[in-house]
């Protein structure tokens, strides 16, 4: 039975972590998450402080229920909850509706669980995940949030040595009235292994004021490679808070692609800790936004050993009076020598009262590194749309083809391929007015066969642009 | 039928530079249209197909009698008309492919079927050929760091696939070597047959060594000042300019009048 809707305080903390049945270490560490929550202003860095005001939100206009929502999710699900696909889980809010893991990949030890089975199963090695997360309280006042509050999450991880190829899913509902999703999750690759993730997230019914939010700690140990993906179509007026940090150990390879469409505001961090000689990092933040959407990204690749090259690419579409921001910085520390790291950021304006602003900055501490940045906002170019009018191209489908074209230098970098196909359709999607699912895609897909045809980006980003040596 | 330029007068940014230009081209004929530089001949280019930022103040422009004036350029394409651009500009994220079968399924008659997607790759594999381009071609993205002679033989290659009634070909031998020339020469003449009316647009006379136009006229000032058969292109050549603008330099002729 659900309870009492209940604000987001101190005492939320305790009755949430009890009736989670929750050691008291975790109890613990919630509290202290509290504490920094109530105390931390919403940005840390002077740097970014100015754009508060037009991207901040309260969380505290949200309450929080203890109990489990009974929501019928069975008609947006569909096949997906008789077996369409293995590896999966399907989550109704915090609940999760079904899962399903192959045998082939559990017999091999991968892990596909909801957080609190996960922390059941092996409280100590859980507990020393958590003791390291990289997602500090200290650090941001919502990734403590998230630390104090949340009622869900995901542990994933797959054995040494096991390589995946085909992604494991997630597919998130959001029943808008409901109750809050916050969430933990951790994506673990040990040693040799290959992970891959595809999340999305969708709202269901008609829009109210709801909140997805997520810490992701993702760890890429030695020699490992992870390919994480997000596709964030919430509800018009959703608030979608995302903290993400991935630890990236020697000769490992980690990228995260996140495409996001949905929510009236959303705020995602991501950190790079490019901590292995060697190790590898590929960021993506593709948006397109409409209406008075908010969107602020901030994205870090921190090389903090030798070797390691990491790139971030954040590309986007603004229609109406939406606004977003990036912030990106390139920090590479005097021992991290022979690094190389690349920054982008490139929006394109459809109307004169959206806006982008791009804040990039570089941090680096020795002279034996190669640092590259690129940065543009401009209005849709008048003489390619005048060139594919001349080719007989309607005013309308000019435009269409000339947006969608500015996602591809991107768009094409990004390595699911699941997650590519799915974002070039969901685009267009939005494009034409149309909430498009990744699953309409695919059933599209299986009628017709016709894949579109990509030209593959080849150019090596560190050897163009503005650089730092 | 004819494209019909009637005393067209037209500015840019509130700046007059087609001053009363009439010319007549039906089917089938090739006029080539000389000039110093700033004389107009690009302007009336992106005139006729209908760059918005050249705005008509006077005259007529007309396609088998009826008006194009006013249309959006799909419109026009739609009437029979192509330019060849001097400059194409580049677009990254469309591959060449998706951008050539948008055009061509827009410029079909009306009326007829789109042809599936196979159908189009062998539609556009001969035009290739024809071109001698390669079909790597089609897997870039649209004019994405093509060479100046990449550039206008895919504009060449547009012309061939939109099979248009009246074709401005802008400049279309600049920028380019003699072997490309030649090529992209070839081309137009392969391309435009007895439907076609082509206004070549050039600064020089090299390449009506390949194209042989029945018109010659000379464009200076926002006006069309003198019209003849290709032996006045070949005493331009001679000549220079100069023979009929009265300018001492050509360069002076390209700078706006000082009054």
């Amino acid at each position: 039975m659900s309870q009492a809707a209940v604000s987001f305080g101190e005492e939320l903390v305790r009755s949430l972590s009890k009736s989670l049945d929750e050691p008291d270490w975790l109890t613990a560490s919630r509290l202290e998450a509290f504490r920094s929550f109530s105390q931390l202003p919403p940005e840390l860095n002077p740097l970014y402080t100015k754009y508060v005001s037009t991207f901040g939100f309260q969380v505290d206009q949200f309450k929080m229920t203890t109990g489990k929502s009974e929501v019928d999710f069975r008609t947006f699900f569909g096949d997906f909850l008789t077996g369409k696909e293995s590896n999966i889980v399907l989550q109704g809010n915090e609940t999760q509706v079904h899962a399903e893991l192959s045998d082939s990949l559990a017999s091999q030890g991968v892990n596909l669980m909801p957080f609190h089975e996960a922390l059941k199963a092996e409280e100590s090695k859980v507990r020393s995940l958590m003791e390291r997360r990289n997602v500090k309280s200290s650090g941001d006042r919502y990734g403590a949030f998230v630390n104090a509050f949340f009622n869900g999450g995901l542990f994933i991880r797959v054995p040494r040595g096991v390589k995946l190829e085909e992604p494991l899913r997630r597919m998130l509902l959001l029943d808008s009235p409901k109750t809050p999703v916050v969430e933990q999750l951790f994506v673990i690759a040990e040693e040799e292994s290959k992970l891959v993730f595809l999340e999305e997230l969708y709202s269901k019914g008609p829009s109210v004021p709801s909140l997805a939010a997520s810490n992701v700690e993702l760890v890429a140990r030695a020699g490992s490679h992870v390919d994480f993906s997000t596709i964030q179509l919430l509800g018009e007026q959703a608030t979608h808070i995302s903290n993400r940090a991935v630890d990236i150990s020697n000769d490992a390879r980690a990228t995260v692609s996140s495409l996001s469409l949905g929510s009236a505001v959303s705020r995602s961090r991501m950190n790079f800790l490019l901590n292995g000689r060697g190790s590898q990092a590929e960021g993506f933040e593709i948006f397109f936004t409409d209406a008075r959407q908010r969107f602020d990204f901030e994205t870090n690749l921190v090389h903090n050993s030798p070797d390691s090259t990491g790139s971030t690419h954040a590309r986007g579409v603004l229609k109406g009076e939406s606004q977003t921001i990036f912030k990106g910085m390139i920090k590479i520390v005097n021992a991290a020598k022979n690094s190389r790291s690349y920054l982008a950021h490139h929006a394109m304006l459809l109307e004169r009262t959206a806006k982008s602003d791009g804040v990039p900055s570089l941090e680096i501490d020795n002279n034996e590194v190669r640092a590259t940045h690129s940065a543009s906002v401009a209005q849709i170019d008048e003489e390619q749309l005048f060139y594919l009018m001349a080719r007989g191209l309607s005013p309308d489908e000019s435009k269409r083809m000339v947006v969608l074209g500015f996602f591809e230098p991107v768009l094409s970098r990004v390595p699911i391929e699941k997650t590519r196909e799915g974002a070039r359709f969901m685009i267009e999607g939005k494009w034409q007015g149309e909430k498009r699912r990744l699953a309409d895609r695919e059933t599209l897909l299986a009628q017709t066969g016709e894949l579109t045809p990509e030209v593959k980006e080849t150019e090596d980003i560190f050897e163009r642009h503005y650089k730092y040596r | 039928m004819k494209l019909e330029i009637k005393d067209l007068h037209a500015s840019v940014d509130g700046k007059a530079i087609l001053k009363g230009v009439n010319l007549s081209i039906g089917q089938g004929e090739t006029h080539a249209l000389m000039g110093p530089n700033g004389s107009g001949k690009s302007t009336l280019a992106y005139t006729l197909m209908g760059h918005p930022k050249y705005q008509v103040t006077s005259g007529q422009v007309l396609i088998d009698g009826e008006s194009i004036v006013g249309l959006t350029p799909d419109k026009r394409v739609k009437k029979g008309l192509f330019l060849a651009f001097q400059y194409p500009v580049s677009v990254q994220g469309v591959s060449m492919f998706s951008f050539l079968r948008a055009a061509y399924n827009n410029s079909r008659p009306a009326g007829s079927e789109a042809p599936t997607i196979f159908e189009f790759k062998e539609v556009v594999a001969e035009k290739l050929k024809m071109l001698s381009m390669d079909d790597s071609f089609l897997n870039r993205y649209l004019n994405e760091g093509f060479s100046g002679g990449e550039k206008k033989r895919a504009e060449i290659l547009q012309m061939a696939l939109m099979q248009p009634k009246f074709a401005v070909l802008d400049e279309t031998d600049s920028g380019l070597d003699i072997d490309a020339l030649r090529i992209v020469a070839e081309g137009i003449n392969k391309v435009s047959g007895p439907q076609t009316g082509s206004l070549l647009i050039t600064h020089y006379q090299r390449i009506l060594k390949y194209v042989k136009p029945q018109f010659v006229h000379v464009m200076y000032q926002g006006r069309i000042i003198e019209s003849g058969g290709e032996d006045l292109s070949r005493l331009l050549e001679e000549k220079g300019y100069t023979w009929i603008t009265g300018y001492q330099e050509e360069d002076q002729a390209a700078a706006p009048s000082p009054q």
